[in-house]
C-alpha cells in the first residue's frame, strides 16, 4: 500500500496548544513531530464533522486528535478507514420517524374519541361543589365573551320565571333547582352550563309565542342539566385541547384556558344528547300542563331565522337536523292538551318584560352587525 | 499544503481569527429535511434538526484554524424534553384546574404563573447554555459552565424587578450584570473565563431609545401643555357617540383650533418615533455584543470585536427583500391557480387539484421563509459576529489544559425547549 503523508496539527486533548506534525498514512497512520510519534489503527479512527478542506480525526479511545486540510489525503483516508464515519449512537431515522408518528396519531385519537368517552365517566363523579364553583367561572367566561351583556331582573317577570323554573324541575332528578338568569343579547339562544346554570338571551324569549315555548326551551337546558351534558363538554373541551396543545408543542397554553370557554358555548352537544334532552323536555312540558310540540314549534323559527343571515354557518349544517328533531318532538308530544297551556296569558305578558327597554337610547343600536357570533348552537 | 493560516508555523501567531464560510454549503438539505420532518412527526423530530443545526454551525466556525465541534445528540435534548413535560405538566394542570374552579384566585393565578414561568425560563435559559457548552468541543477541549441555575434565575429576576421600576434605566446594567456571571461562570477546559462587562458602556445606545422613541412624544406634548396654559381641558378626548364602545377619540368641539394642531402633533410624534425606535433595535444589538466581546477574556487572552451596526441591518434588509421577492413568485402561482377555481367547480377532480396544490402552497411558503430566514439572518448574523471577533494574545489560550469535568446532562436544555426560551442558536458567546 502506498504510503501518503502531508502535513497535520496534533491536539493531545488536555492542552489546547497545536503541535506541526506530519502525517502518513499506510495501512496505519503514524504521526510524527516533535515529541510526538502515534501508530493509530484504522480502525479506531473517527472523523468528526468539518468543513472541506479541512478534517479532523479523532482516535476511538482517548482524547487526542489530529487536523489537516488536504483533500486527496482525506479520501485516501476515508477509502482506507471502514469505520471513520461510524458513531456509537446511530439512531435510525426511520424508526424515528415512524414512532414519532405512531405516538402522534395516538395522542390525536386519544383526544378525539378517548376523552370523550372518559369524560362521560368523570362528569357524574365531579362533587356538587366543585361542580358549582366551575359553573360560577365558566359562566363568568362567557358573558365575557357575549360582550358583558346587562342581566335582566325585572321583579314581576322574575317570580313567574321562577315559578315557571320551579314547575318543571318538581318532577325532574334534578339535584338541586336550577339557576336560571336572563341577559339582553341580540342572539337567540339558551346556554346550560355545569352546576345547573342556565342562562337565556332575551330575544329567545323576544321569539316565543307563549309559555309553553319558553318552558320548552327552559326545559330542554334542563334535560342537559340532568344528564351533566355541561360538566361532560367542558371536561372534553379541557381534556381535548390540552393533549392537541401538547402535540403541537405548545405547551405554555394558555390556549387551553380559552378553548374550554368558546368551546363550551360553541361546540354544542352530540345528536344523541341532543334528542335526549327534548324528549326529557317534552314530558316535562307535559308534566306542568302544558304542549310538549310547542319545543318544536321555536326550534324551527330560531332556525328559519338564522337562516336567513350569511355567517350563520353552524346553522345551516344543523338545519337538517332541526327538521328531523321537529319531527320527533311532535311525535312524543301527541295531542296538544286543552287549557291555556303552562303560563297564563298574565303571566306570559309579564314574563316578556323580563328585559325593560333601558333608558338610555340603546334602541338605536347600529344594526350593522355586531361581531358577537360565539353563541351558535346549543339548543 | 497548509493554506489555511490557522495550523501556527514555527513563531506562533499572536491573534487568532475566527472564520465562518458563509456559503454554508449544505444548509439548505438540512433546514428542508428538518421542516419536512418536523411536520410529518408532530414536530418531535426538531430535536435533531436544532442538532443537525447546530453541528453545522459549529463545525463552520473555525477558531484559530481549528473548527469547533458540537457532540449533542437529539436523543439528549428529546429525553430533557420529556423530563421537562413531567415537571411542567402537573404544574399546567394544578394553575388550569386553580384557574376553573376558584374566580378569586383566577385572578390571581395568571400573574403568578407568568412569574413563576419567567422565573423558570430565566433558570432554563442559563442551564440550557450549560448544555450547550459542555458540548462544545475545540481542539480536543470540553466548553463547560458551572454556577447555580437558580442563583442566576434570582439575580435576573432581581434585576428585571429593578429595570421595571426605573422605567427601563437600568437596564444596560442588568444586561451587562447577567453577561458578567455567564462569562465568569463559563469555563474552557478547566481555565475559567472573565467577563469586565459594565453597564456605562452600552449606557449611551441604550439611551437612544429614549432619545429617538420619546422625546418626541415629551416635546410635543410638553408643546400642548404649553399651549393650553398648563390646563388641557377635560374633554379634549370623549367618548366616540358612533359605536357604544368606551373608544375614545378627539372631541370635535375642538376642531380648528391651535390645541387640535399640538393634539395631532402628539400622534404624529408618537406614530413616527416608535417605530424609529424599533429600528433602532439590531443598533443597540451590535453595540452590547461588541461591548460584552471585548470585555470578555480568558487570563491574558482576550477577545476583539470590531462589529459594526450595518451587519446587523444588512442581513435583515436582505431577507425583507427576499421574502417580498419570494411572495410575489408565490402569488403568481396563484395567480395561475385562480382560473381553475374560478372556472368550474363541479368537477371534482379539479377540485381536488386545487385544494391539494393551496396545502401544498401554504406549506412550500413556509418552508421557504424557513430556508431563506436560516440562509439570510441566521447565517449572515453568526458571519457578522464571528469574522469581526479576534483573540488576542493567542498563545495564553493555547495553554489552557482541558478539564476533566462530567459534562452537563442534555436534561437542563429539555426546560429551555418545553417553555420555548433560547433560540436553537444564539449569537455571541
Amino acid at each position: 500500500m502506498e504510503a501518503i503523508t502531508t502535513a497535520g496539527t496534533f491536539f493531545d486533548g488536555i492542552s489546547a496548544r497545536p503541535r506541526p506534525v506530519t502525517l502518513r498514512l499506510t495501512f496505519r497512520l503514524e504521526i510524527a513531530g516533535e515529541d510526538i510519534a502515534r501508530d493509530w489503527s484504522l480502525l479506531d479512527l473517527r472523523a468528526s464533522e468539518a468543513a472541506r478542506p479541512l478534517m479532523r480525526v479523532t482516535h476511538a479511545q482517548g482524547p487526542e486528535s489530529v487536523e489537516f486540510a488536504d483533500d486527496p489525503f482525506a479520501e485516501a483516508l476515508k477509502a482506507r478507514c471502514p469505520d471513520l464515519n461510524r458513531t456509537e449512537s446511530e439512531g435510525g431515522l426511520t424508526r424515528l420517524v415512524l414512532w414519532s408518528v405512531a405516538a402522534g396519531v395516538s395522542v390525536l385519537l386519544t383526544a378525539i374519541y378517548g376523552v370523550p368517552a372518559a369524560s362521560g365517566l368523570i362528569a357524574p363523579l365531579v362533587p356538587q361543589a366543585i361542580e358549582a364553583q366551575l359553573g360560577r367561572s365558566v359562566d363568568g367566561q362567557i358573558v365575557s365573551l357575549l360582550d358583558d351583556p346587562p342581566l335582566c331582573n325585572e321583579a314581576a317577570a322574575r317570580a313567574v320565571l321562577d315559578r315557571l323554573t320551579a314547575r318543571l324541575a318538581e318532577g325532574m332528578a334534578l339535584p338541586e333547582t336550577p339557576q336560571v338568569s336572563v341577559r339582553r343579547h341580540k342572539i337567540a339562544n339558551a346556554l346550560a352550563l355545569p352546576g345547573g346554570r342556565v342562562i337565556l338571551l332575551s330575544d329567545i324569549i323576544a321569539k316565543a309565542r307563549n309559555g309553553d315555548e319558553l318552558a320548552g326551551i327552559l326545559a330542554h337546558e334542563f334535560g342537559h342539566v340532568a344528564a351533566r351534558d355541561p360538566m361532560r363538554s367542558v371536561i372534553t373541551a379541557g381534556g381535548t385541547s390540552f393533549l392537541l396543545s401538547l402535540v403541537l408543542g405548545d405547551l405554555t397554553g394558555s390556549t387551553v384556558l380559552v378553548t374550554v370557554g368558546q368551546a363550551a358555548i360553541s361546540a354544542g352537544y352530540s345528536r344523541d344528547a341532543e334528542r335526549a334532552a327534548d324528549a326529557f323536555a317534552v314530558a316535562a312540558v307535559k308534566r306542568a300542563g302544558g304542549d310538549g310540540a310547542a319545543l318544536a314549534a321555536i326550534l324551527e323559527r330560531i332556525t328559519d331565522a338564522d337562516d336567513e343571515k350569511p355567517d350563520a354557518i353552524s346553522f345551516l349544517r344543523s338545519h337538517p337536523f332541526t327538521a328531523e328533531r321537529a319531527a320527533r318532538i311532535r311525535s312524543l308530544a301527541g295531542e296538544k292538551p286543552a287549557g291555556s297551556g303552562i303560563l297564563s296569558d298574565a303571566e306570559w305578558q309579564s314574563l316578556q318584560g323580563i328585559c325593560p327597554k333601558p333608558v338610555k337610547p340603546e334602541g338605536t343600536k347600529p344594526d350593522n352587525g355586531k361581531t358577537t357570533t360565539p353563541p351558535t348552537k346549543k339548543l | 499544503m497548509n493554506h489555511l493560516g490557522g495550523v501556527p508555523g514555527p513563531a506562533p501567531a499572536r491573534t487568532g481569527e475566527i472564520a465562518f464560510d458563509r456559503r454554508a454549503t449544505g444548509l439548505t438539505g438540512i433546514v428542508v429535511k428538518g421542516f419536512l420532518l418536523s411536520l410529518i412527526t408532530f414536530s418531535i423530530y426538531r430535536f435533531w434538526y436544532i442538532t443537525n443545526l447546530r453541528r453545522f454551525f459549529w463545525s463552520r466556525t473555525v477558531v484559530a484554524g481549528s473548527p469547533a465541534e458540537y457532540l449533542g445528540t437529539g436523543k439528549e435534548l428529546f429525553l430533557g424534553f420529556l423530563v421537562a413535560l413531567a415537571i411542567l405538566v402537573p404544574i399546567y394542570i394544578a394553575l388550569f384546574v386553580v384557574g376553573l374552579l376558584s374566580p378569586a384566585l383566577a385572578a390571581l393565578a395568571a400573574p403568578i404563573s407568568f412569574i413563576g414561568l419567567f422565573v423558570l425560563g430565566q433558570y432554563a435559559l442559563f442551564r440550557g447554555r450549560r448544555y450547550r457548552a459542555s458540548r462544545t468541543r475545540w481542539r480536543g477541549i470540553r466548553l463547560g459552565q458551572d454556577g447555580s441555575g437558580f442563583a442566576y434565575a434570582g439575580l435576573a429576576s432581581l434585576w428585571w424587578l429593578g429595570t421595571i421600576v426605573s422605567l427601563g434605566l437600568v437596564f444596560p446594567f442588568m444586561r451587562a450584570a447577567l453577561e458578567r456571571y455567564r462569562i465568569d461562570h463559563t469555563l474552557i477546559g478547566q481555565s475559567r473565563m472573565r467577563s469586565t462587562a459594565t453597564g456605562r458602556s452600552i449606557l449611551l445606545p441604550w439611551m437612544m431609545f429614549y432619545i429617538v422613541g420619546l422625546l418626541p412624544i415629551v416635546l410635543s406634548i410638553l408643546a400642548l401643555l404649553a399651549a393650553t396654559g398648563f390646563d388641557i381641558p377635560s374633554d379634549l378626548l370623549i367618548q366616540d357617540p358612533a359605536t357604544e364602545k368606551s373608544n375614545l377619540i378627539f372631541n370635535p368641539a375642538y376642531d380648528g383650533t391651535p390645541l387640535a394642531h399640538y393634539a395631532s402633533a402628539v400622534g404624529i410624534a408618537a406614530s413616527v418615533s416608535i417605530p424609529l425606535a424599533l429600528l433602532l433595535i439590531p443598533y443597540y444589538r451590535a453595540r452590547e455584543t461588541r461591548a460584552f466581546l471585548n470585555a470578555a477574556h480568558l487570563g491574558a487572552a482576550r477577545l476583539t470585536s470590531s462589529l459594526k451596526a450595518r451587519q446587523l441591518y444588512f442581513p435583515y434588509l436582505v431577507y425583507m427583500l427576499a421574502v417580498i421577492g419570494f411572495i410575489i413568485v408565490l402569488g403568481i402561482i396563484f395567480v395561475l391557480l385562480v382560473p381553475l377555481i374560478a372556472k368550474d367547480g363541479a368537477n371534482p377532480g379539479i377540485q381536488a387539484f386545487v385544494i391539494v396544490s393551496t396545502v401544498l402552497l401554504y406549506l412550500g411558503a413556509i418552508l421557504g421563509t424557513n430556508v431563506l430566514y436560516v440562509r439570510i439572518i441566521t447565517v449572515r448574523l453568526w458571519h457578522a459576529v464571528a469574522t469581526t471577533m479576534q483573540i488576542e494574545n493567542l498563545p495564553a489560550l493555547e495553554a489552557v489544559l482541558a478539564s476533566t469535568r462530567a459534562p452537563a446532562s442534555g436534561l437542563n436544555e429539555g426546560l429551555a425547549d418545553a417553555l420555548d426560551v433560547g433560540g436553537a442558536l444564539e449569537i455571541g458567546f
